[in-house]
């Protein structure tokens, strides 16, 4: 189990080096693959709330670490204001939210039926990004949700969605050859039939 | 709530507010040491990202020009119609100005007229041209063009504004000849079923006629019915026979490009 939960945390690393290599996709309302928040949330919904709290606060480092905004260093452009982005580290409640909604599915996964944790991953990647907005519009004052921006964040959370039983045959690889079995109840109710 | 999990809350609230706390220059010394890993990442999906867009740019340039295309494919079809009737004008242009030449300079009375219609008939060289009975034109007048003998009138039509033309290429059509440069005087007709480029033959040359290719044939005006000396083509080829000779003449005048014709209204006649 503790290697399944190390290399998890190192998918997380490797999930942003990915994302920085994938393009906007323009037709699509400019929506992205946001992989570093589907691997958090595939992994989530795989193990238990302390370790999904650690890979939360990674993958909010991280995601900040990228995304978070700050002002120029130098005086001349002091003056310049930017907009109002996201503290470094508000990420991070938010991908435990999100894990923790994983989670609410994970009797179900536990059971083998990992295609509703699979669909469920766009509904909170959507949440996510509606969350993440609501946090960014409280900041700047005044919430609008503008139609392009409605239709990148549910582009970006149907096309990343795809991608999510991809993420989960990969967990499922490596949990077993971390001999972590990930469906421990189909396995005990396979067991109780025999 | 299991004592692990609540633990697990507490260090993670630990450390959402060690993150939230952080000084700008602590952040941006994470963000310098995030940004150096990633560098090669961001490098390539930098390249990867404009790949696409010019990918992108392209299928749309592509789909521009193809609607394009599609725009200008009928206008292309219209301009090659209208500069076809420019060229049809142009050759028409200076069809009637030889003609315009050819009047000013005949020494016949003549009348021009424009073939309207071929017949189709591969058995009679006939055509059609704008000139009847209401503008003097009867049977039996011999019809030119700025290059030589075309033919004679075979019929008018009743409406009075048209006229058949039995071209010189029609084996009905027998125009007494002489050539140039010597005595040799024959009978020259078309040829049946003749298409395409015609040919004429010149019948009833004498067996010793000193004829050859080169020489050029001319009406000899005998019969009264063609003028004489009105160029008739060119002699191709000499068939020497037991009681004659005949020689295959190609015709002056362009017989499939024929557009503009003179009707000799009256020729002053001296037969040769």
């Amino acid at each position: 189990m503790i290697r399944y939960i190390v290399i998890t945390l190192l998918l997380l690393p490797a999930a942003s080096a990915v994302q920085q290599l994938l393009p906007v996709i323009g037709p699509l309302h400019g929506a992205r693959l946001l992989i570093v928040p589907l691997v958090f949330l595939c992994c989530a919904v795989t193990v238990d709330l302390p370790v999904m709290l650690l890979l939360a606060f990674c993958a909010g480092f991280l995601w900040d670490a990228q995304a978070v905004v700050l002002p120029p260093m130098e005086s001349a452009m002091a003056s310049v204001s930017l907009p109002e982005s996201l503290p470094f580290g508000a990420s991070m409640p938010l991908f435990a939210l999100s894990g923790a909604l994983m989670q609410g599915v994970q009797p179900l996964f536990r059971r083998g039926n990992w295609r509703i944790s699979a669909l469920l991953t766009g509904v909170v990647l959507l949440v996510h990004l509606a969350m993440e907005f609501a946090v960014l519009s409280f900041l700047r004052g005044g919430f609008h949700l503008p139609r392009a921006t409605f239709l990148q964040m549910t582009s970006s959370a149907g096309i990343t969605m795809l991608l999510s039983p991809l993420c989960f045959v990969l967990l499922f690889r490596i949990a077993a050859a971390c001999d972590h079995p990930l469906h421990p109840a189909a396995g005990r109710r396979r067991t109780r039939v025999n | 709530m299991k004592p692990l999990n609540l633990l697990a809350l507490l260090l993670f609230i630990g450390g959402v507010v060690w993150a939230l706390t952080r000084s700008e220059r602590s952040v941006r010394a994470i963000q310098q040491a995030y940004l150096s890993v990633m560098s090669p990442f961001i490098r390539s999906g930098a390249g990867t990202d404009s790949a696409a867009r010019l990918f992108l740019r392209e299928t749309r340039h592509s789909r521009e020009l193809e609607t394009e295309l599609a725009f200008l494919r009928p206008e292309l079809g219209r301009l090659g119609f209208y500069e076809q009737r420019c060229r049809e004008l142009e050759q028409e242009n200076a069809q009637l100005r030889e003609a315009l030449d050819f009047k000013k300079n005949s020494k016949f009375e003549v009348i021009a007229a424009r073939v309207t219609r071929r017949y189709p008939s591969p058995h009679s060289q006939t055509v059609e041209i704008d000139a009847g009975t209401r503008r003097g034109v009867r049977p039996q007048m011999p019809v030119l063009s700025s290059e030589g003998l075309v033919g004679r009138i075979e019929s008018v039509a009743p409406d009075g504004e048209h006229a058949s033309v039995l071209l010189l290429s029609d084996e009905k059509c027998q125009v007494p000849a002489w050539v140039q440069g010597s005595s040799e005087e024959g009978i020259l007709t078309g040829q049946r079923g003749f298409s395409g480029d015609p040919m004429l033959r010149l019948r009833f040359l004498t067996t010793q006629a000193a004829v050859r290719p080169g020489q050029r044939v001319y009406t000899s005006g005998r019969g009264g019915v063609f003028p004489a000396d009105v160029s008739l083509g060119e002699i191709q080829s000499v068939e020497k026979g037991a009681l004659d000779s005949e020689a295959l003449v190609r015709p002056s005048v362009n017989f499939p490009d024929l557009g503009a014709v003179f009707v000799v209204l009256s020729a002053a006649q001296s037969p040769k």
